[in-house]
């Protein structure tokens, strides 16, 4: 698996910019990342297909494993899912080491292949995704939620990397304040609603966005302060009217 | 390899074990004490199919992974074992492995599991499992993790010991370890048998095996998957017979141990079985490739084989360096960081590490300084100390195979050193002086090396891992000399067949245009067969030196190297001073009038540089500026105005954070710069106070604090920079031996905000009047109150607007 030529749109909206274009020297600071970012990832991922078993409306058991989703995000999120998948992508060790050197000796670039990497991981999963939708034909997926959103408790991720394997398959692995190593790394799940044709998925799919599903959830109702830095920040209507 | 027996291990043990029940993400190991009978049965599954070795169930059997399953690792082990055994009762012969997988985390510096912990962790399993056979460590991915499992073994049982690794396809594990550096790090900490399991098919891991098998004296250990799994079924896709052919192919490639993992069955054994069999009972061997007769050292990413000469750098050592020795006293792991960085993009293969100074715990500095490098250059590191001690700390801590700098031919340094390079199997170097001093003449240096090989041969290490130094005199005042140290080092590579290393600079001490003197005094050395010359890469001639001798010798083929060394090349005369770089366009702003006005055109243009970002035009004018200005004038004339200029932007939401960070390190630079100028000037270190920085315990996201540190130190603060993951008590100890009036705490998760407090409250507990300042992607200004922070800092601008109002600047 290789990665893709960078987003760099992407990019400059984890670097903070917004709708404003970054200068050409950070463009061209970019372009000098983007090399040996590809050089020294490695990216892989694991992922699991379970069947759901709603045991309460906060708390949902999958088939043939020991993992428990509880919490009334997830209840909410895999409503009216048969299926629920289990996702884990990184970009390996690699990429760790090489922020942690360029932040000794270039600091501006190391914030800038810090950013790079998040869209790449972003890529990967948006990747996975459309993958998952020609594996799983008559399938709509609900957004990807991961531990650490709204009431979903981020120390599930042991649980859940122990399940996928993957420190075995993927080399990735977890701290004891539940934060992945190598960093550059993500875990989430992501429910499969069956329909009956694809063309009741394409209407299921566009009434779940226009349901606007993220709205239900916790978020925008956090009763976090900061917005900046949540992984809410790109969907929640809270941050939108604090940016604005 | 034909007169030894394999040894047929047993297949997988997740896959039979899932089969009877236990789901997926259950623990194994309970089945030890729960379901008994279960665990047996698949042993004697594996021993009636024919093995004649099998693991225990204790892969994950550590005390991280079985923390949840109230049992104690000690009873899971001990289960386990006597399962194994009661199993292997009935077939006379049969022995029992006791298996220990990886623990799980990843060790510090990506991880947060100190190399300590994981060796006590390993040491538990070890002593919990010390009635079976064998020891055998597998599915390692991380070379540090294997050295920590590998020397708790080696040092806590007599058992034999089994290595083995799981590879990517592309013949590295996750963690990015060669076979090169696995095979060189093993062999050197004394396992018993190497090689693979899990991760690929045998088919895939075919080349790594035959490579393997030229790397390594030692027998090979193999355990593929049956092929490579459906991603979404997981199952393999390779039958039993299929399985045992082409594993059968790589028999003859010296593997002494055989077995399956992931997607094996007894049915793969006994058909592996079969074909080990024929194997034996056969003449019929393919020519094999010859085994490497050379030596080498390694990280854990990148080897370096002893071929042909490599370059030692020489610039991390603290002698006769002020700025190094002020580094050292400071901690500043930054400055030593950044010349090692220097050195690798210069073209060292290989830097030495001196961190002996007064004022310094050398083995403590030693230990923080190797771990640290190692987390950020990927070369080999060359350990230089005298003190065994040191040395041996060293050596445990190092992530690879080291070289160590130096033995030396007096009986004290002889038999203190060289048992503790053979017990971490490192590489040496041999100094050819003992207790009468530097022999004057050739011969007697000779003596010197021969005993030294024979001392080390005496203790196991072979003569190719010893690279020997004829040492280097000062022409100036001994001329004669040089060509004394040549002709011993000519003789030594010619008659003791040992690699020969020297310091090369020490020639033209005291010499004008030293670096002719070093150049020419290097191209004799190695044609008289220098392997590792010790030098500053830095210096271009001798860089020079050794590009055209690697190609005159015909070791950089076809010029490739030197080539894209001199693609660029201008001939001296017709080079002109740098002057090509991009001039800042002039920045028309209220500030920049004033600049002009009070320091002239020079000080604005730097002004412009820094608010533009252009690095290398704020570094040259900042030298030409400082033979001309008071230092401290530019600072806060020139640089500070700048960045306020850049912060008020950035505020405004007129810049962002890359430019904001562009313009800090140009303002880096240049105080570097001046720095330099002023330890020069023996002048007072000009600094606005001290702050202490850390990323708080538990928390490993430390990119957020480095860029605040970078802008405080641009606004002329000291900085002690603690790290990431830095427990309470470092940060107290640092705030009350430094006294620095602000303490500044960053967490990124909410998981390590409870550090962030617990910190908060030992340093008011501690009874220290420092103020707190914390930041991090969750905190608010609410949770900052809460928690008994003083300040709560947004960003990293905001953090320095809130040092200069406690430090009243």
């Amino acid at each position: 698996m290789v990665l893709k030529p960078i987003d760099r749109k992407e990019t400059a909206l984890y670097l903070g910019y917004g709708k404003h274009e970054p200068d050409e020297i950070i463009l061209k600071m970019m372009d000098e990342c983007e090399g040996p970012l590809m050089e020294a990832a490695r990216p892989a991922y694991a992922f699991g297909v379970f069947d759901t078993i709603i045991c309460s409306e906060e708390r949902i058991a999958l088939s043939e494993c020991t993992l428990e989703l509880t919490g009334k995000d997830i209840g909410k999120l895999l409503r009216n899912c048969g299926k629920a998948v289990l996702f884990a992508a990184t970009l390996g060790s690699g990429v760790d080491a090489l922020i942690r050197r360029l932040q000794v000796n270039d600091m501006p670039k190391a914030l800038i292949t810090d950013a790079m990497a998040g869209a790449a991981i972003e890529q990967i999963c948006n990747d996975f995704q459309a993958e998952l939708a020609v594996r799983f034909p008559g399938t709509v997926q609900t957004m990807r939620y991961s531990p650490g959103y709204g009431d979903l408790p981020l120390s599930l991720q042991k649980e859940l990397l122990a399940t996928l394997e993957a420190g075995k398959r993927i080399g990735l692995t977890v701290t004891d304040g539940s934060m992945l190593t190598p960093v550059k790394s993500v875990t989430a799940i992501i429910g499969l609603r069956d329909a009956d044709s694809e063309e009741e998925a394409l209407k299921l799919k566009d009434r779940m966005a226009a349901e606007d599903f993220t709205a239900e959830l916790s978020v925008g109702n956090c009763g976090k302060e900061a917005c900046q830095g949540c992984a809410f920040h790109d969907r929640c209507h809270k941050a939108e009217k604090e940016e604005a | 390899m034909s007169g030894n027996k394999i040894r047929i291990l047993d297949g997988g043990m997740g896959t039979m074990l899932q089969s009877l029940g236990l789901p997926l993400g259950g623990v194994p190991e309970v089945w030890n004490i729960t379901e008994p009978e279960r665990i047996q049965s698949v042993h004697e599954a594996y021993l009636a199919a024919g093995s004649e070795i099998v693991y225990t169930n204790t892969f994950g059997a550590n005390r991280y992974k079985m923390a949840a399953t109230g049992y104690s690792v000690s009873e899971l082990i001990s289960a386990a074992v006597a399962n194994a055994k009661k199993a292997c009762s009935s077939h006379p012969g049969t022995k029992v492995a006791l298996d220990i997988g990886p623990i799980g985390k990843m060790l510090a510096p990506l991880g947060d599991l100190a190399f300590e912990d994981a060796y006590d962790m390993f040491k538990e399993q070890v002593l919990a499992g010390s009635d079976a056979d064998y020891i055998v460590i597998e599915t390692m991915s991380d070379l540090y993790e294997t050295k920590a499992a590998l020397l708790a073994a080696k040092e806590n049982s007599d058992k034999p010991v089994l290595v083995t690794m799981s590879f990517e396809a592309n013949a590295r594990t996750f963690t990015g370890t060669g076979i090169d550096c696995m095979a060189l790090t093993l062999s050197g900490l004394g396992a018993d048998a190497i090689g693979f399991n899990c991760s690929l098919g045998p088919a895939e891991l075919a080349p790594m095996v035959r490579r393997l098998y030229e790397l390594t004296e030692l027998p090979l250990v193999l355990k593929p998957n049956a092929g490579l799994p459906d991603p979404v079924t997981n199952t393999y896709n390779i039958g039993p017979e299929e399985f045992a052919d082409l594993v059968g192919e790589l028999l003859p490639y010296g593997i002494a141990y055989v077995g399956g993992c992931c997607g094996t069955n007894p049915s793969y054994i006994a058909a592996l079985k079969k074909r080990t069999e024929a194997f034996e009972a056969s003449d019929e061997r393919p020519e094999l490739p010859a085994k490497v007769t050379f030596s080498g050292i390694c990280s854990s990413t990148d080897a370096v084989w002893f071929t042909e000469p490599r370059v030692i750098g020489e610039r991390i050592n603290p002698t006769g360096k002020k700025r190094f020795q002020e580094a050292l006293r400071n901690a500043d792991m930054d400055y030593i960081l950044s010349q090692a960085l220097s050195q690798v993009s210069a073209g060292a293969d290989i830097l030495d590490v001196n961190v002996g100074c007064p004022g310094v715990d050398e083995k403590t500095m030693m230990v923080n300084v190797i771990r640290e490098l190692q987390a950020v250059v990927s070369v080999p590191l060359q350990i230089d100390s005298n003190d065994p001690e040191v040395i041996e700390a060293a050596l445990r801590a190092y992530n690879g195979r080291a070289l160590v700098n130096s033995v030396n031919g007096e009986e004290k340094s002889l038999s203190a050193i060289l048992p503790i390079v053979k017990r971490y199997g490192a590489a040496v170097v041999g100094l050819t002086l003992d207790e009468g001093g530097i022999p004057p003449m050739a011969e007697d240096r000779f003596k010197i090396a021969e005993k030294i090989v024979s001392r080390a041969e005496a203790v196991g290490i072979p003569r190719k891992d010893l690279q020997i130094d004829c040492l280097t005199l000062t022409a100036g005042a001994q001329q004669e000399a040089a060509a004394e140290t040549v002709k011993a080092l000519a003789k030594v590579r010619k008659e003791l067949g040992t690699g020969a290393v020297l310091g090369v600079s020490n020639i033209s001490f005291g010499l004008p245009n030293r670096e002719l003197v070093n150049s020419t005094f290097l191209a004799m050395a190695l044609q008289s067969g220098l392997t590792l010359p010790i030098m500053n890469p830095n210096s271009e001639a001798m860089m020079g030196t050794i590009r055209a001798y690697r190609l005159l010798a015909n070791l950089d083929q076809h010029a490739v190297a030197f080539s894209e060394a001199y693609r660029d090349f201008v001939p001296a005369a017709a080079a002109k001073k740098p002057g090509a770089e991009t001039v800042a366009a002039p920045v028309k702003d209220e500030a920049e009038g004033k600049i002009r006005e009070e320091l002239g055109d020079k000080a604005a243009e730097l002004y412009a540089a820094v608010v533009s970002g252009l690095s290398e035009r704020g570094a040259n004018l900042t030298e030409e500026l400082i033979a001309e200005k008071d230092p401290m004038q530019l600072v806060n004339g020139v640089l500070i105005p700048a960045l306020d200029t850049v912060g008020a932007g950035y505020e405004k939401g007129r810049i962002f954070l890359p430019q904001l960070i562009l313009s800090a390190s140009v303002v880096q630079g240049a105080f570097a710069r001046i720095k330099e100028r002023l330890n020069k000037d023996g002048a007072e270190k000009v600094s606005k106070g001290t702050i202490v920085l850390a990323t708080v315990k538990g928390d490993i996201h430390d990119i957020g604090k480095n860029i605040v540190k970078v802008l405080l130190e641009n606004y002329g603060f000291t900085v002690i920079d603690l790290g990431k993951d830095v427990p309470v008590e470092a940060v107290v100890k640092a705030a009350k031996e430094s006294g620095a009036p602000l303490v500044g705490l960053s967490a990124l998760m909410t998981t390590t905000l409870g550090s962030m407090e617990e910190t908060i409250r030992a340093l008011k507990e501690a009874g220290l009047s420092c103020k707190t300042v914390v930041g991090g992607a969750v905190l608010t200004p609410e949770y900052a109150a809460r928690i008994g922070a003083d300040y709560y800092g947004a960003d990293a601008k905001a953090t320095v607007d809130i040092a200069k109002e406690v430090f009243h600047c």
